[in-house]
Formats: C-alpha cells, structure tokens, sequence
C-alpha cells in the first residue's frame, strides 16, 4: 500500500514546511519591504535618481520601518488565523449542517472519526449542483469538511464515504494547515507589492506633472525594475505555493482507502467528480484545496493537482482497486 | 572525572526509561479510550434491545423464538467476562438482530411503525459506530503491544505492568450476510 510508504515522512515534512514558512516569511517580508523601499525611494527623488544613494537611505530607514512591517504581518495574520474559516465559507457559500439536516452524511464523517480516534470536525454543505469537496481549518478545532450539494446526490454512500476519508486524511496529514498558511503569505506579498508598485506610479505620475527633473532617462529602468520586483514576488507566492507537493493528493487518496478499505469506491468517485468539479465564484486560492481541480496553467506546470488519470493509476497500482467495467454513458469518461 | 562520565551515563538512562515508560502509558491509555468508546456503544445497544422486543411483540407475538433469542443474546453479551466471550456475544446478538429484522418483512403494519422504524435506523448506527470504534481500539492494541514488545522497552514492560492487551476480534461471519431460516 501507498499509505505505508512514507506516510509519516509526509506528515513531518508537512509540520517542517510550516514551521520554515512561519519562520521564513517575516525575514521574507523586510527584505521585500527593503528592496521596495530602495525602489521607491530612488523613484521619487527629486534630483538625479540614485539606486546606491537610495540604497543607504533605505537601510537607514529599516530599523524603524521593520517593526510596523512584522506588526502588520502579526496583524493580519492574526485575523487570517480567526476569520479564515467564514472567508473560504463566503467565497464558496458553504453553509455549516448538523447531525439532523444530514444524518446520513454525518454519521459516515463521524464513524470515519471513531476509526481514527479523532475529534469529529465540522461538516458544511454548498448548495451547488458541481461536484467537489475541501478540508479546512488551521487547528484541529477550527478543522471543517466541506462538500457539495451534487456530489451528495450524485455519489452512493461508499463513494461519499472514500470522499469524506479523503478530506479527512488532509487534516490528519496536516495538509490543511500548510496550505491555509501559505495562502495568508501569498495574499500578504501580493498585497505589499501592490502596495508599493502603486505608490511608485503614483509618485511618478506627480513628478511627471511637476517635470523638475530635465534628464527623465532613468524612468524606463525604473519601471522595468519595478516589473522585475512584481515578478519576484509572483514567483515567491508561486514558490510557496508549490511547498505544497501535489503528492499530497495521492497520499490523501491512499488514506482514504486505508480508512475505508474500498479503492473502487475512490475510483468511481474521483471518476464522477472529474466530469463536473466546477464550483462558480470559487477563486484560485480555494480551488487548490478542492478535492479536484481542472485549472493548470503552462501544460500542466501550474497545476495543483494531478491529472485525474495518473491518481485512478496510482490507486488501480497501490491500492488494488479496479476502475468500473464501461457502460454507456453512465459514467463520464476521463 | 570518571564520576562525571558515569553521572553522565546514569543520567541518559534514566532518561530513557523516562521516556519510554511515558510512551507506553500514552499508548495503553489510548487503549483504554478506545475501549471506552466502544463500552458507550454497546450499552446504548443493549439498551435498545427491550424496546425493539418489545414492539415487536405487539404485532409478531407467535415468533417467540427469535424474540427470545435476542434477549438472550443481550444477557449474554451483558455477562460476558473476557474479550473472546464477549466477542462471541456480540456476534451472537448482531446475528439474532438480524434475524429479527429480515423477520419484520413478512408483517407489514410492524415495518410501517414508526418506533420500529426508528430504532431500526438507531441500531444500524450503532452497528456501524461499533465497527468503527472496535477498528480504532485494535489498531490502538496493535500498536500499544509492538511497542511492548520492542527492545528496549520489553526490558521495561515486564517489570512495570504493561502486559500486552487483547484485540477485540469479530467472526468472519458477521461480515457475510446471515443465512436466515424459517
């Protein structure tokens, strides 16, 4: 089984890679600050711009811009850790049920706890006839599983169930956390480059009106830095992204087969939800915590999940399921 | 300096009986939760049980055999002393259910009433919670007996009382449907 190689490694790479992101990113942030600094204050200046004049004066500035910067983090991140959970909702309109709306559906999630011997983690459904599902929550009392309304409807019970497991191996593998996290650090760097580059165009536009300064041949390397700095930080958002290893789909998958010990019922689930896992509204930094997701960027370079086929593949060669024998038109071809 | 190094010695050792001792009290105190949990599930059965006899008494009187195999079924299950046994009484209960479930078939006003209906929705639940929480338990035994047996915490099971616990095994048969008899 798939499961038991290198399931625990996955998980402590996964606690690592939280520990490092937590550690890393305010360190990340000053540098970012600074080198926005530099630019901005090399930009506005009235005489002849200075990149190493600019430089100086930066540094001499980060000692008392660096605490507002890391406060601000704190800040955000602070009510990113409390709010995260009612945004996601708001972007997905999932809507927290209880044992008396769903009984059937929460008693699967629940027996599926009492195997594992874990806290039950709150159950929301959105009213949507897409197929899809999500894990999410910083801590383990935060931790909620999310599925659509089609996809109870459109799955049987032992489908429904690989697909609760599956969910639930995300939290107990501590792919949720990282994910949650690293999505508050993309949204911070992005944030502050905009910050920044806005403030440069708008600096530049007000000295282009006062036209103090005669030579104006620096401007074009200026913007052409500024575009180098908004494309470091899309990579570093990218970057951080991808510290989620797409393997954590494949490891959630071999969970949910070794919690429920039915590979033909992941199949025939991942089958079906493949032919419809669009959820309307849903933006990109919610749609990598779905259970499936089609978007994939430059030939697949960007995806944040596996191609459909090669996860039925590992599940047919790992775990000993069997894809449903073809009928016509009952299930959508992959 | 030869009393600092066996001091250093002495140290690391206790140490690592520290730790392991520690572990292993984690791990049967995992045990224990996990059986704790199954404990809860049995006895909300057994408590069902009187009721469900009793409602069908009102509409399949005359089927007393399988009535009366339920309850006692039930008793012994209640009586039970020892995993094994108790896990042959389980069985026995779960297929004597069955039994009485597959017999509501024939009587059609028993399975339109709605107390039937809902403790047959309950017990299947609770079917299904045991399952679940008998599967934690044995992985919890599993785990919590390897590590006794391991070295060098085997050195230490013996004298600290970690003996190795029972798993709490269910019949090939009560996964097979039951063969039902009239």
């Amino acid at each position: 089984m798939l499961a038991a190689t290198g399931l625990r490694s996955h998980i402590w790479n996964n606690n690592l890679k939280s520990i490092l992101l937590l550690a890393g990113f305010p360190v990340l942030i000053v540098g970012l600050v600074y080198g926005l600094t530099v630019l901005f204050l090399a930009w506005t200046e009235d005489e002849r711009a200075d990149l190493g004049r600019a430089a100086g004066e930066a540094a001499y500035a980060m000692p008392m811009v660096t605490p507002w910067v890391l406060l601000g983090v704190a800040i955000w991140f602070g009510i990113a850790w409390l709010s995260h959970q009612a945004i996601i909702d708001a972007s997905t309109g999932a809507k927290k049920v209880s044992r008396n709306d769903e009984p059937e559906l929460y008693n699967l999630l629940e027996n599926l706890c009492i195997s594992r011997g874990i806290t039950m983690p709150a159950l929301r459904i959105i009213e949507t006839p897409a197929l899809n599902a999500y894990a999410s929550g910083l801590t383990d009392k935060q931790a909620a599983v999310t599925v659509t309304r089609g996809l109870t409807q459109t799955l049987n019970r032992e489908e429904l169930e690989a697909v609760l497991a599956h969910e639930l191996t995300h939290i107990l593998n501590r792919d949720v956390r990282l994910l949650v996290i690293s999505i508050i650090f993309v949204g911070i760097i992005s944030f502050t480059v905009e910050i920044m580059v806005r403030g440069m165009l708008y600096g530049s536009l007000g000295r282009a009106g006062g036209s103090r300064r005669g030579s104006g041949g620096n401007s074009g390397v200026f913007i052409l830095v500024a575009m180098a700095m908004a494309a470091l930080a899309w990579v570093l958002a990218i970057a951080i992204r991808f510290t989620l290893s797409r393997k954590r789909e494949y490891m959630a998958d071999a969970g949910a087969v070794e919690l429920t010990k039915n590979p033909d019922a992941m199949i025939t689930a991942l089958m079906k939800v493949s032919g419809n896992p669009d959820i309307e509204g849903a933006p990109a930094e919610v749609r990598q915590m779905f259970l499936h997701d089609r978007s994939s960027g430059f030939a697949g370079m960007f995806a944040t999940h596996p191609p459909m086929d090669k996860r039925i593949a590992a599940l047919e060669r790992y775990a000993g399921g069997n894809r449903p024998p073809p009928r016509a038109g009952a299930v959508p071809a992959v | 300096m030869e009393f600092v190094v066996i001091l250093v010695i002495l140290a690391v050792i206790g140490l690592a009986i520290i730790l392991i001792y520690n572990r292993l009290v984690a791990l049967r105190q995992t045990t224990n939760q996990a059986w704790g949990d199954i404990d809860v599930q049995m006895k909300q059965r057994y408590d069902l049980v009187p009721n469900l006899v009793e409602t069908v008494k009102g509409y399949a009187s005359h089927e007393r055999e399988t009535l009366e195999n339920v309850i006692k079924a039930r008793q012994q299950a209640i009586d039970a002393t020892g995993m094994k046994d108790l896990a042959a009484a389980e069985n026995m209960l779960t297929g004597a259910l069955r039994q009485l479930f597959a017999l509501s078939e024939a009587y059609p006003d028993l399975k339109a009433n709605q107390n039937f209906l809902a403790l047959q929705r309950e017990l299947a639940d609770l079917e299904n919670k045991i399952a679940a929480a008998r599967r934690f338990f044995n992985n919890a035994v599993s785990e919590y007996n390897t590590a006794t047996e391991q070295f060098p915490a085997v050195l230490l099971a013996g004298p600290f009382g970690f003996k190795p616990r029972e798993f709490f095994e269910i019949a090939a048969s009560e996964r097979a449907a039951p063969s039902v008899s009239f």
